[in-house]
């Protein structure tokens, strides 16, 4: 197989990349090692983009603040192309005392010589009025009117999408062995077979740097970092209608909580040096994060938690509190461009993407325009979000919109088998496009439909369903099958 | 029958919808309908080919669909009317019920009154917070349990089941039945979770160890489930440092508990009782919002689906009463919980009627009183949170009530330790 560019990675970054050179000529092919898009370190963020405290300790000297920055601009624009959510909800920096006051006063007041603008101080009445569930012990806040959220995953897939549209190849389950280098190009070897390509963009999320080990190029060093999210039922979704920023109490920690773009609320609360893909959410940890949300919403019940995850990233630096990116194309080898943000990997996509197609052009990349780029990506219906006209009208085209399989998240037939025919064949890849498993029960009555569905749509049997690929069958035996083995 | 004539609507078809309906139907109502997501009625009876249904209600033994047959038949005697594949998305407070399904799209009804019988829902991984990655083969024991009595598939080979809960144990006479090697039932407290019956018949007679106090403690495994590490825990339910042990197994099964089903109810703008997790009902199971009744499991969670439908057979005849205009008295004494009493249901009684009161206690006592305030006590042997306390008092026992509440409390004893 050859290509132009090889992709290595279809994480947000990743997918952010190929959608970018999809506006160019030339052939590119995205390999990911999973089944699916988007599902290491992007399923696990927050889906704030542009989190305050980013935007507020802007450091015009640091490679990551500027993209984070150059990115807000872009990402609403890029969310409409795409079709996927995109809201603006602000954010509320709690003010507990004097102390944190003088604090984000010159904070606020260095943004804005910066140029950052928009901040303001809200005073504890407004507060009240604006957030009335929070804790009683903030006595004011910095607002920030320029946050937004967005869920990563969908962005991730519609990128994707759109960048197939484009003349993108995409490859999944591909994993990257090794790489050889030769005169002009190298010789890629995948579990799939080998691929030689002039440029590589290496967007392996947490694996960056042992794929540019695969080169020999160590011109950085990374940390894996494990932060830990819950996420709410959306019986609380109403409790907060802002992002939530406190300051943490203890160090490694952080506190934010934030509204979802379907209606939950999430909670990010720890943030530690672990060992690397050990996403393993250790039952101290949960409780450190249920203790440090009930610091912003005290009456919160311990039951209204339906889901807990951890998730890495890979940090520069950690040591200083404040964290470095990589967007660089390699000292040693020519042609290969690396790329990490850590965090916040959403919010710095844009322009990380942009940035990356300067530096293959500067790696001796030729970019010509491709004149039948179409930015424009439209999304499988989402029957709940649809006004009832629009509903009846689904059901009568086709009637499989009628059939709810997921009750909690009111998840019609319809939407599984458009989430099939887009590609997910695996019950993780059903949840993540079409969230049925999401909700309160996380799977308990929808699980045996929708394995019936994918394996009806895809023609398999139902113990060739996995939950997530690979070796992760649900259904290991026929009945009775185990009775006639002892036989 | 036309839409806007609907007098009682109903919503499951359960063990609770399917007896609420034949009793509004029977109390003279004359438009029934239930609404039902599933291909056919029955609810979660489908499932539980089990026996032990329908000894009360029935005097005779019955596996789940046998006891389901038994009230299908009589709802298509009676001509009630079924919507089935039928998802009911919202109600609102004045009644007016949303619901979608693919031959009709998207439908509003409008009822004279409504039957809440959602039945619950089982706690799953995310809430009971257990640590670990994240691999196939972790199901709830009603999941597993629908996987493998009604689409015909067994998840793995060796499995641990965490939770004594009813499904749970049944789930592990099942799994054992088809060649399962079910290594462990883990429960947290020092006593089961479920009915002493279910602990004889699916436990002790296959041999399947019973671990009390003990708590799964991490979960191994990247793709497929390859094994649990266990604990024993202390008084507070926290795992004991050096006793925890690797089991492997590549299924795990939850049976750590059931929540009503109440997201409609919500919608509605029905109070719930934060004991239940189900509507605050009076003697007629009505609850706060005018019209709209609720019984069985979506109220709180029973032990015995004979009790579910009794209970929903009351909201069934109250709400073809309110149907017709003929509303009970309003006078209401409240009930509370008092000593180790974790909840009682009705939350309200009228104080004028004969009433069942049911009840749970917090934690196992041994050689107790039960009292309702004054006018009512009785000598226990024991009592355990898995066993529900049932409570009839007569209108003449009732006529004693003096005050506005009354408390219903278990008395006496050396309280066993938990934990």
């Amino acid at each position: 197989m050859e290509t132009e560019i090889l992709i290595i990675g279809g994480g947000v970054l990743g997918a952010a990349v190929a959608r970018e050179l999809s506006r160019y000529k030339g052939d590119v092919l995205l390999v990911e090692k999973e089944v699916d898009f988007g599902w290491g370190s992007t399923k696990t963020n927050m889906c704030i983009v542009c989190q305050g405290a980013d935007t507020l300790e802007f450091r015009p000297e640091y490679h990551r603040s500027r993209l984070i920055w150059d990115s807000i601009p872009l990402m609403e624009p890029l969310c409409q192309e795409l079709d996927v959510p995109f809201k603006k909800v602000g954010e509320l920096a709690l003010i507990r005392n004097n102390e944190e006051l003088s604090k984000f006063q010159k904070l606020k007041s260095r943004a804005e010589k910066l140029g950052l603008t928009g901040h303001q101080f809200i005073d504890q009445d407004s507060l009240r009025q604006m957030e009335p569930n929070i804790t009683r012990e903030a006595i004011g806040a910095l607002y920030d009117p320029n946050i937004a959220i967005v869920d990563p995953v969908r962005l991730t897939i519609a990128l994707i999408e759109n960048a197939t549209q484009n003349g993108v190849k995409v490859m999944r389950e591909t994993e990257v062995l090794r790489i050889s280098r030769e005169a002009n190009q190298f010789e890629v070897e995948t579990n799939r077979g080998s691929v030689k390509c002039r440029f590589i963009v290496n967007a392996a999320g947490i694996s960056v740097d042992k794929i540019a080990r695969l080169v020999n190029s160590d011109d950085f060093v990374l940390y894996p970092i494990r932060g830990y999210v819950g996420i709410l039922d959306k019986n609380s979704g109403g409790f907060i209608k802002h992002e939530i920023h406190m300051r943490p109490d203890a160090p490694g920690q952080m506190n934010i909580l934030t509204p979802s773009v379907h209606g939950n609320l999430f909670f990010g609360t720890t943030m530690q040096p672990a060992l690397r893909g050990d996403c393993s959410a250790t039952g101290r940890i949960a409780e450190i994060g249920l203790q440090n949300v009930r610091k912003i919403l005290p009456d919160l019940s311990e039951k209204e938690i339906i889901h807990s995850f951890a998730g890495f990233l890979m940090f520069r630096n950690w040591e200083v509190g404040w964290h470095e990116c990589v967007v660089q194309a390699s000292q040693k080898v020519p042609r290969f461009i690396s790329i990490c943000i850590g965090y916040p990997g959403v919010s710095a996509a844009p322009a990380a993407a942009r940035e990356v197609t300067e530096l293959l052009r500067r790696e001796g990349l030729r970019l010509e325009k491709n004149e039948r780029f179409v930015p424009i990506r439209k999304a499988p219906p989402v029957f709940s979000e649809l006004p009832e006209e629009q509903q009846k009208e689904l059901i009568a085209r086709d009637s499989r919109y009628g059939h709810v399989v997921c009750r909690c998240e009111t998840v019609t037939e319809g939407e599984i088998v458009e989430a099939i025919r887009h590609g997910a064949t695996t019950l993780d890849g059903i949840k993540f496009r079409a969230r049925p498993g999401m909700g309160r029960c996380q799977g308990g009555f929808c699980t045996p439909r929708v394995v019936k569905i994918l394996a009806r749509e895809l023609g398999l049997s139902e113990e060739k369903i996995t939950k997530k690929g690979r070796e992760s069958r649900l259904l290991l035996y026929k009945s009775k099958e185990l009775l006639e083995a002892q036989l | 029958m036309k839409r806007s004539d609907i007098d009682v609507a109903v919503i499951g078809s359960g063990p609770a919808g399917m007896a609420a309906a034949i009793r509004a139907k029977e109390e003279g109502a004359e438009h029934v309908l239930i609404l039902e997501r599933q291909e056919q009625l029955g609810g979660l009876l489908h499932q539980c080919v089990h026996n032990g249904f329908g000894l009360f209600y029935f005097e005779q033994d019955l596996t789940g669909p046998e006891y389901g047959h038994r009230f299908a038949e009589k709802v298509k005697d009676l001509g009630i009317q079924v919507l089935l594949e039928t998802m009911v998305t919202q109600i609102s407070p004045d009644r007016q019920i949303s619901a979608v399904n693919n031959r009709e799209g998207v439908l509003r009804l409008k009822p004279k009154s409504i039957v809440l019988a959602m039945g619950c829902r089982e706690r799953s991984r995310g809430q009971l917070n257990v640590p670990g990655t994240r691999p196939a083969g972790i199901f709830t024991a009603g999941t597993a349990q629908r996987f493998v009595n009604v689409e015909g598939w067994i998840p793995g080979r060796k499995v641990v089941i965490l939770g004594s809960g009813d499904i749970g144990m049944i789930m592990a006479r099942r799994l054992t039945l088809e060649g399962v090697e079910v290594k462990a039932v883990v429960e947290i407290l020092p006593y089961i979770g479920g009915l002493t019956r279910n602990e004889v018949q699916c436990l002790h007679d296959f041999r399947i160890p019973l671990l009390l106090e003990h708590t799964v403690t991490e979960i191994h495994g990247q793709q497929r489930l390859e094994a649990v590490t266990i604990a024993k825990v202390n008084k507070d339910k926290k795992p004991v440092n050096d006793t925890g042990q690797m089991i492997e197994c590549d299924t795990l099964l939850l049976s750590v508990g059931l929540i009503p089903e109440n997201e409609l109810s919500r919608m509605a703008g029905v109070a719930l009782d934060p004991l239940t997790g189900g509507p605050v009902v009076d003697q007629w199971r009505e609850t706060n919002v005018s019209g709209i009744f609720a019984g069985g499991n979506v109220v709180h969670v029973h032990d015995l689906v004979d009790d579910v439908s009794r209970e929903a057979e009351i909201a069934g005849t109250w709400a073809a009463r309110f149907a017709k205009k003929e509303e009970a008295e309003k006078e209401k004494k409240i009930l509370k919980p008092g000593r180790n009493i974790r909840y009682v249901v009705p939350q309200t009684i009228s104080a004028q009627h004969d009433v069942t009161l049911y009840a749970r206690v917090k934690d196992m006592e041994e050689n107790v009183t039960l009292k309702v305030g004054d006018i009512f006590s009785e000598s226990l042997r024991v009592v355990k949170p898995g066993e529900m306390l049932k409570i009839h008092l007569s209108h003449s026992q009732l006529r004693q009530l003096k005050d506005d509440a009354v408390e219903l409390s278990v008395e006496g004893a050396k309280r066993r330790q938990n934990g």
